[in-house]
């Protein structure tokens, strides 16, 4: 076993008690709020960055040099996950829980200047409008999830036949996936509200609020079906096609193959197709915002006048905040959002598992 | 050993990317700080003393801002950065002014709307000792001091076609009442076809496109219309008191709002657009439009507009009404941390003839100042400026509304263009409305 002479252990140490040392210093003073200064002559530098960087660096080549040959590599595998683990806590899991505890106070996007508890939460379950929409959000998760997978599934099965220009179809079927949903809001609330009251002479389907609702519905299946179409197929084209013969020499009618082979056999598809149809339709922004901005009435629900009748959680949110100024009321909305969310992914993804093995 | 010099490389590689990253990070907040001398070299201007900064909000006055900052510093030596952001609203300049706040880089002066006052108490610098209060009466005044610099003025009320009206023989002096109002649009609407119009009002109440215009602007009217300039309006503080709503006033102006209907286009009352509610006033097929003067810029530019006069009418939904609403829509504020000294001489510098002279020619602004008299060539103009003069301009107390309420008061107007809800209606509908809103 290799010994680690004198000047290895020294350096390590003194490596790593010296980075340490200016990185708390660095960020004691950032939490402070001071700055550290240093004059070139012409004028006075901050320097408190570099002195964390330099903290930084030398904290890591004392752990680098660190005099151990057992945890040697998984020091060294673990150096090089620094970087990646360093932006995923600075970008996901601090401002996860900065947002949770915004939600306790009353953050107005500038300042914190009371906390506030609960209130929050309480505030936003008093207020029907909020309640409506959630309530219009699990509507449109519900009929979503069944009408896209539905409808993906039919265009493909059509997808999957011998029919001519397949590849058109399929391309076409697909593309309006590619145009972002403000653009297709536009696009669709122009069809709506001029194209078709124009050919059909009736009123706007936007004017009413569960019409308006249902028009959404149409522009997401639009928008979402050739997505989860193309997934499809590619479960049906993953289907063996020694078994589908082997069905149809025992003869199988196509119903009986579809229900009794093709379905069961692309089992794990669909656990995809419905948790990707079922978490994107939760979070349903960009097409609400460009076609309604929420907009529409329901003259009574809970005994109060509805105007928000089209607005789903994520524009709610995001109109809490921005148009309303509240920003920790609408943190703490999120933070439920992200409850919720949570809770339905789970739960889905647990029962569609547990279908598949049974299978 | 290959293998080893390798990896020394490639730690090397990676030591100095980071330590690039720090020291380039080191000189941002350096210079952002506003601080440190450092940051002069990264102005274009040799100037003594920091830059100071102003943040606006508005992109089609950059130009026009870059230019009169260039002048200031020619004739001070006081360099000045200006900063633009956001589109048609300032809401994204308040993201960004939110967002400089948390990263410690807030300008000297920034672009602020009266709603938006509130949220920066006890940060911004009082300029009620400045010179240029004695010349406007329209600076935005709270608990702070005088916190918000005017720099522009707009006005709202009905603005109407003068060529038309002329051609129809009415005469826009009688427009202070409901009567006369009801018997202008009935002349109009009986020489429709004569006069060319297809509709004798322009109203749009699509809440999704046009809330702005009846939540904040309509209503608006009702909070303020015909009270005189400065006044305290006894209908905002009712409603600021728990969103209450007066029964009878609320009536009055809800059976304005009928009568408006009436002559309007229906298509565009229910689902139209700004550029729908536009494009009709412009083609001159409707006499009268619910705009106010921001509206010039979008008529003027429009190729169907032939050149006709304008004006603004008081919107009187009861006897007597004879004022129309407006004030500066947008201020600039002064940070309390920033160099407030040169920021105070700036902006009374912007007061003074001549970038009061700027703002009037090239930035088309009515000018909130009295330092000139130069009027805009926009087709509103004059008619702001004679209101303005009269002491005609009612307070704009809607801007002080909480927050979003109009989000909320646009589909009640939206349900009362469509039919579903009748005068009575719209008057107890919008009752809840406010106070639910207020209550939450």
């Amino acid at each position: 076993m290799t010994t680690f002479s004198v000047g290895r252990r020294v350096t390590s140490f003194a490596l790593l008690i010296a980075g340490i040392a200016l990185l708390v210093f660095a960020l004691v003073l950032d939490f402070l709020g001071l700055k550290f200064y240093i004059d070139l002559g012409n004028g006075n530098l901050d320097i408190r960055g570099a002195i964390l960087v330099v903290g930084i660096i030398l904290a890591i080549v004392g752990i680098y040099l660190f005099p151990t040959l057992k945890y040697h590599r998984t020091i060294v595998y673990g150096l090089f996950l620094f970087p990646l683990l360093a932006t995923f806590l600075v970008t996901v899991i601090i401002p996860l829980f900065f947002g949770i505890g915004y939600s306790f106070t009353d953050w107005d996007g500038i300042r914190v200047r009371n906390v506030v508890g609960l209130e929050n939460y309480v505030r936003m379950f008093r207020q029907p409008g909020f309640l409506w929409s959630i309530l219009i959000t699990f509507l449109f998760v519900f009929f979503n999830v069944i009408l896209v997978n539905l409808i993906g599934f039919l265009l493909a099965l059509l997808c999957t036949t011998k029919i001519k220009a397949l590849g058109f179809f399929r391309a076409s079927y697909f593309l309006p996936n590619l145009i972002g949903g403000i653009v297709l809001g536009y696009i669709w609330k122009f069809i709506f509200t001029s194209v078709l009251t124009n050919m059909l002479a009736t009123k706007s389907m936007l004017s009413e609020t569960p019409t308006a609702i249902a028009a959404i519905v149409i522009v997401y299946i639009w928008q979402y079906g050739g997505y989860i179409m193309l997934i499809y197929i590619t479960g049906l084209t993953g289907v063996p096609a020694d078994t589908l013969e082997a069905a149809s020499i025992d003869g199988a009618n196509p119903w009986q193959t579809l229900t009794k082979i093709k379905i069961p056999m692309i089992a794990p598809t669909i656990t995809i197709c419905t948790f990707l149809t079922l978490t994107s339709a939760f979070k349903q922004f960009d097409v609400n915002l460009a076609m309604t901005n929420g907009s529409g009435s329901i003259a009574d629900f809970m005994g109060a006048y509805i105007t928000n009748g089209t607005e789903m959680l994520a524009l709610n949110i995001y109109s809490t905040a921005i148009s309303q100024n509240q920003y920790a009321l609408s943190q703490a909305k999120a933070v439920l959002f992200f409850i919720i969310l949570a809770v339905v992914s789970i739960i889905q993804v647990r029962t569609s598992n547990k279908k598949e093995v049974t299978l | 050993m290959k293998k080893k010099l390798l990896s020394v490389l490639l730690a090397t590689a990676m030591v100095s990317s980071l330590v690039a990253c720090g020291v380039s990070a080191g000189d941002e907040s350096a210079s952002a700080g506003g601080d440190a001398s450092a940051s002069t070299a990264t102005t274009e201007t040799a100037a003594s003393g920091d830059a100071i900064v102003l943040l606006n909000g508005k992109p089609e006055i950059n130009e026009q801002l870059q230019a009169l900052a260039a002048a200031y510093t020619a004739e001070s030596g006081q360099a000045v950065e200006i900063q633009t952001v956001g589109g048609s609203n300032s809401a994204t300049a308040s993201d960004t002014l939110k967002k400089d706040y948390q990263a410690g880089t807030m300008p000297d002066i920034f672009v602020a709307e009266a709603n938006q006052f509130a949220n920066w108490e006890g940060m911004l610098a009082d300029m009620s000792d400045q010179e240029w209060t004695k010349n406007t009466e329209l600076e935005y005044v709270n608990g702070d001091g005088t916190v918000g610099f005017p720099y522009m003025v707009e006005a709202w009320g009905i603005a109407y076609n003068a060529d038309v009206l002329d051609a129809a023989g009415v005469d826009p002096s009688t427009l202070t009442s409901p009567a006369g109002y009801k018997a202008a649009f009935e002349t109009l609407e009986a020489k429709k076809d004569e006069l060319g119009l297809t509709a004798v009002v322009s109203y749009g109440a699509n809440a999704a496109e046009l809330g702005w215009s009846t939540g904040t602007h309509m209503f608006g009217q009702y909070l303020d219309a015909g009270l005189a300039a400065g006044a305290d309006s006894k209908w905002f503080d009712l409603l600021q008191d728990g969103g209450k709503i007066d029964a009878d006033r609320m009536t009055q102006f809800a059976e304005f709002i009928d009568l408006l209907q009436q002559h309007s286009n229906q298509t565009i009352a229910t689902t139209g657009n700004y550029d729908q509610e536009v494009a009709l006033f412009a083609q001159g097929k409707a006499a009268f439009i619910t705009q106010g003067s921001w509206f010039g810029a979008n008529l003027t530019s429009s190729a169907d507009y032939s050149g006709f006069k304008c004006g603004i009418a008081p919107f009187a939904f009861a006897d007597g009404i004879d004022t129309i609403c407006g004030g500066a829509t947008s201020y600039w504020a002064v940070y309390s941390d920033g160099n407030v000294d040169a920021a105070k001489a700036f902006l009374q510098w912007c007061s003074e003839e001549t970038a009061q002279k700027s703002f009037v020619n090239d930035c088309g602004f009515v000018s909130p100042f009295n330092t000139v008299s130069d009027v805009p060539s926009d087709p509103f103009a004059a008619a702001v400026n004679t209101y303005k003069a009269n002491g005609k301009l009612s307070p704009m107390h809607t801007f002080e509304k909480k927050d979003g309420l109009q989000n909320d008061t646009s589909v009640v107007f939206e349900d009362f263009a469509n039919g579903k809800l009748d005068v009575a209606g719209f008057v107890e509908t919008i009752s809840k409305v406010c106070e639910a809103y207020y209550a939450q």
